[in-house]
């Protein structure tokens, strides 16, 4: 049995587990044998302690035995991207200045998974500090998509993605500040989720840009990522910016069939590839047979979306990774005469190119004489975008595009030109400006490489969303697809 | 030809920090106070770990707000946070979370009053504008150390209220005014501590000049981190000199920063305008618009105290005390609600309670180490009267027995020393020490008899009734030692004129 | 709109080192990122800015002083430290 143990849902490994046909120590020892078999391959861990996971492995095992199971995920190893705390684990966020930062406290989820009693499973590989959308700016490794190893898995948590699409383990932890869940979700054919801008704190999570940021579950089916989701959301009075009650967004929705689909007027046109534009037509048709009202939707501002979120992500980033200084903790420059010497060495070291580049646009947009034309005009765009997509989804329940243009690129392929890059996240951005949930639903094939749809429901309308993935994923064969490696 | 400096106006507006009166931190639970070892108080947000978020300590928000209705201040209904980016090793995220567009405090005045001719005339009181005061965090500490310098960020993240007054000001006698009354309206709301010594009052003072009658206002510059009123006023008047040199030297003023080097009383330039630092302001992503609402704002309102000089004019003209100890006793809250205790509890003489407490008590408070401060007219007077043996009621009772002639004034002060040794009631020291005044005529009238009739005051009588008034002195003594100093010395006086007469 | 552009002033206020080359071509990604950027400038805006995020004085952290790392763990996760203290390149006067 225990070779299909990683084909295995997070739902069904825990029946098993509950029914004790199977214990947490067997699950993870498959795991990791696996993780031996196929990480050097797809590079989506950059650290797993073998013994600490058996630890609490069997600590999982005893309470099970004692009666004192904690619920659907007890037992259950789910891997962590790094950026989120995880106390004595490594935070790095994939770049050299956190090379040697180990974390002296657990993040807000972390806790939320202790006390859930899962396994908490290795650090994922990101692209740096969540700044890409390839993983190919992590300085730790190269990520590969497991479904073409010369492709990329999309980012920034391409190494979660790619640990599910490749049965590295049932459940991953990512973040999401432009499409970082989403976008690697949709080219590793797995499901992504990106909660609504409050619903799962923020504490424990390294900032990329605070307004933007939310970690979100990631796993190979609806009801998995449910599975996750409910475990994270919970008030948490040390971010502010958490809701204080948003059980709205976990009561389970009305009946999928009456939802009320909008699509954005000429979404197609904006670079999508012919097969993905094919998938995503099938979708629409197919909701549309089940007896939702499709209509089109009109979002005149959608064009500002990007410029918009690229002005205020990197102005947010400038100040946040401030704090890199060498001073405190992390990289240190060996050679400095002055204090003002040893952080810009110690930056400049530190940080990795596509960083800088971020950081020293950030710098431009907020500095004086440029503030007002960039960053104060981002923040009117933003207020203006976010008011369009609240009256659409005054009108209707969920809008429907593709989740990325196009699928999975070559490795290195578009490493040279930043601003295409930026492009990848044209549908994924909005949701992140207007802090509303959104979900990344694999719905078929561009050649090898997957395609998913992507849904934008109203604030804490989640249930909506994952009822209407329930729906699709029901009727086709995307669920639980791994890559043969 | 060279003007007189009197042709010359200066003009001063103060930002004044204050860390305000709080157990935990500003943005964070860690606590803080004085005297700690370097980065002991200190926590994951402290120190700006990746990952760690604010949230705002409602206490300090609440005595921000307190201190807006204490300066009569409007209370915004919003208030909202930004960042204030500048690299600084005692700066843990390099960016300082401030309020710029939308601070907690808007406008208010704080009564000033100027010394007067001489200790006993009330000097010139006016309105200082406040423009807004705004809640922040305190950086670390720096400390250098050989080669290289030491961060503690014990202090980094104190609350701060920074106090923005309008250019006011008009002397280095004002701007010290100013920080006096400013100083006692916080410590007496319990906003703050404004401990000069911990450094939990810092200044920065901009100072201008221009011709006196001009209305445009001079290039100002601004001094940094000034930690006394004492380094202010020395401040103003060197940066008045200067800038008057400077002008009639036929030079500009330069817009500059500068720095005060208290030991040399000298400033110095720290960088120039073309050096000024680009914030990069925006607000702060992590901390939400806060709403305030009127009702804290009303359950603060009854908080505030009846201010300084209310209370001093009401000492003045309600109670008919001296300005020299209205002056004395509204300095401290506790020494004036100690008094008003007092006089609650005998209002029949609330002058005679006052000399008391601002002579007597202050005195022996002091002696005894609870009330230097005070005398040394250092600020804040911090009296502490929560040791002081005598207890309101108490004082009022001595006065009282003053006042209707059971002991005379000497014994008082015999009585007082007594009570501030044991804490006694006044009556029952008198009793012990039987001190009660001898006023039964019937007795005294037969000692004073025995006394005229005694031949050694023959020639003493002789003088008096000769018209030497003062000749009658020399019969007391006597009287007072049949009576073992109990006579009443009103009664004796009388008896004497009546039996000489 | 990207006049004025000066990516020594910026790599300062950023306190980053670029080699030349890095200058060379920092600056044309970002007049070509900026140039996208455009679509900001010419748009329709509305003037005031909507705050997505209010909240009331419940949110606000009670006065009660909580746990600290310690000296010990702030200086073993520092880079240099001394005596309980981070140790850095002596600071000259220039107060912030
Ligand atoms: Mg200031
Ligand atoms: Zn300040």
């Amino acid at each position: 049995m225990a070779d299909l143990l990683h084909t295995l849902s997070a739902a069904e490994l825990g029946r098993r587990l509950s029914a004790g046909l199977l214990t947490s120590r067997t699950l993870c020892e498959a795991l990791i044998a696996r993780y031996h078999l196929l990480n050097k391959k797809v590079g989506a861990f950059t650290h797993l302690d073998e013994r600490d996971v058996l630890t609490q492995a069997d600590a999982s095992d005893a309470r099970r035995k004692a009666g004192q199971g904690r619920g659907p995920l007890e037992g259950i190893p789910v891997a962590i991207k790094d950026n989120i705390a995880v106390k004595g684990q490594p935070l790095t966020c994939s770049s050299q200045m956190l090379a040697s930062l180990v974390s002296p406290y657990d993040a807000h989820v972390t806790e939320r998974l202790r006390a859930a009693g899962a396994i908490l499973y290795g650090r994922l590989n990101m692209d740096e500090f969540a700044m890409g959308s390839s993983t190919e700016n992590s300085a730790i490794q190269k990520t590969f998509n497991p479904w073409d190893l010369a492709c990329i898995p999309g980012g920034s948590s391409g190494g979660s993605a790619a640990a599910l699409a490749a049965g590295l383990v049932p459940l991953a932890l990512g973040s999401d500040t432009g499409g970082s869940i989403r976008q690697p979700a949709s080219h590793c054919g797995i499901v992504g989720l990106k909660p609504t801008y409050g619903l799962i704190s923020r504490f424990g999570l390294v900032a990329f840009a605070s307004s933007l940021d939310q970690i979100g579950p990631m796993a190979r089916c609806i009801e998995d990522c449910e599975l996750l989701l409910s475990a994270l959301a919970s008030a948490d009075a040390r971010d502010m910016t958490c809701f204080a009650v948003a059980d709205r967004a976990l009561t389970p929705a009305g009946d999928a069939k009456k939802l009320r689909i909008g699509i954005p007027k000429g979404f197609l046109g904006k670079g999508v590839g012919a097969e993905v534009a094919t998938a995503v037509t099938a979708a629409i048709d197919f909701y549309r047979s089940q007896g939702c009202a499709i209509s089109e939707v009109e979002l005149p501002s959608a064009d500002l979306a990007v410029p918009t979120y690229y002005v205020v992500a990197t102005a947010e980033a400038s100040s946040n990774l401030g704090r890199y200084d060498g001073v405190r903790y992390g990289h240190r420059s060996a050679s400095a005469g002055t204090p003002v010497e040893m952080m810009t060495n110690s930056r400049s070291e530190g940080f990795g190119a596509e960083v800088k580049r971020r950081i020293l646009l950030g710098t431009f947009v907020l500095s004086a004489g440029y503030a007002d034309a960039y960053y104060m005009r981002a923040l009117r765009a933003r207020s203006k975008i976010r008011a369009e997509y609240l009256a659409a989804l005054a009108t209707v329940d969920v809008l429907l595009t593709p989740t990325v243009p196009t699928p999975a690129f070559k490795v290195g392929e578009k490493a040279s030109d930043p601003l295409q890059l930026y492009l990848e996240d044209i549908f994924t951005i909005p949701a992140n400006l207007a802090g509303l949930p959104a979900i990344s639903v694999p719905c078929g094939k561009s050649g090898h490489l997957p395609v998913g749809f992507h849904l934008v429901g109203a604030p804490l309308s989640e249930a909506k969303l994952l009822a209407a993935g329930r729906l699709f994923e029901s009727a086709h064969g995307f669920a639980h697809q791994q890559a043969a490696l | 030809m060279s003007s007189s400096p009197s042709d010359w106006e200066v003009v001063i507006g103060l930002e004044v920090h204050v860390q305000l009166h709080t157990r935990a931190k500003v943005f964070a639970s860690s606590p803080w106070g004085f005297g700690k070892e370097p980065n002991e108080q200190v926590d994951s947000v402290v120190l700006g770990l990746p990952g760690t978020l604010p949230v705002v300590n409602r206490e300090a928000v609440e005595k921000s707000i307190l201190f807006g209705l204490v300066v009569g201040s409007s209370v915004p209904e919003q208030c909202a946070w930004d960042r204030k980016n500048y690299f600084y090793p005692d700066n843990p995220k390099n960016y300082q979370l401030t309020q710029k567009d939308f601070p907690i405090v808007v406008g208010g005045q704080v009564e000033i009053e100027l010394p007067g001719i001489s200790r006993n005339v009330m000097g010139e009181h006016k309105f200082v504008r406040i423009h807004h005061a705004h809640l922040e965090e305190d950086v670390g500490k720096l400390s250098h150390a050989g080669s290289g310098s030491l961060v503690d960020y014990n202090r980094a993240g104190v609350p701060l209220l920074e106090i923005v007054t309008e250019p006011d000001l008009r002397s280095a006698a004002e701007a010290e005014a100013f920080l006096r009354s400013l100083v006692a309206l916080l410590t007496q709301a319990g906003v703050a501590d404004c401990d000069m010594e911990k450094g939990q009052l810092r200044c920065d003072c901009n100072v201008s000049i221009r011709r006196r009658g001009a209305e445009k206002l001079g290039t100002r510059t601004e001094t940094k981190n000034l930690n006394s009123i004492s380094s202010v006023r020395d401040t103003v008047i060197y940066e008045t000199a200067r800038q008057i040199r400077e002008l009639e030297a036929g030079r500009t003023i330069t817009q500059e920063t500068r720095g005060w080097n208290a030991e040399l009383s000298r400033g110095y330039v720290l960088r120039d305008k073309e050096d000024a630092h680009d914030y990069r302001y925006f607000p702060d992503p992590d901390i939400p618009t806060l709403r305030i609402s009127r009702e804290t704002v009303a359950r603060l309102q009854k908080l505030v105290p009846e201010s300084l000089y209310d209370r001093q004019r009401r000492y003045v003209e309600k109670l008919g005390l001296p300005f020299t100890a209205a002056s004395v006793l509204v300095n401290d809250r506790e020494l004036a609600e100690w008094f008003e205790l007092a006089v609650a509890a005998h209002p029949a003489n609330p002058q005679g309670i006052a000399n008391w407490v601002t002579n007597d008590l202050l005195r022996d408070l002091a002696a005894s180490g609870a009330a230097g401060a005070l005398l040394t007219d250092a600020v804040p007077p911090a009296v502490s009267l929560a040791s002081c043996p005598i207890k309101p009621a108490q004082l009022a009772g001595l006065v009282k027995l003053t006042d209707e002639g059971v002991i005379s004034k000497q014994q008082a002060k015999e009585v007082f020393t007594e009570m501030f040794k044991t804490g006694q009631e006044a009556v029952a020291i008198v009793d012990a020490k039987g001190l009660r005044q001898n006023s039964d005529t019937g007795e005294l009238e037969k000692i004073v008899q025995a006394v005229i009739a005694d031949p050694a005051v023959a020639k003493s009588i002789a003088e008096y009734r000769a018209g030497n008034e003062k000749a009658i002195n020399a019969l007391k003594g006597p009287i007072m030692k049949r009576t073992q100093g109990k006579a009443n010395p009103v009664l004796i006086d009388q008896l004497l004129r009546k039996f000489l007469g | 709109m990207a006049e004025g552009f000066d990516i020594d002033h910026l790599a300062k206020l950023a306190r980053l080192n670029l080699t030349a080359a890095e200058k060379v071509l920092y600056s044309s990604q970002l007049t070509q990122i900026l140039g996208h950027f455009q679509a900001l400038a010419k748009a329709d805006l509305p003037e005031t800015i909507d705050l997505a995020r209010v909240v009331s004085e419940s949110a606000l952290r009670s006065d009660e002083p909580g746990p600290v790392l310690g000296a010990e763990a702030v200086t073993r996760i520092a880079p240099a430290s001394r005596d309980g203290q981070i140790s850095v390149p002596r600071v000259v006067d220039d107060e912030a």
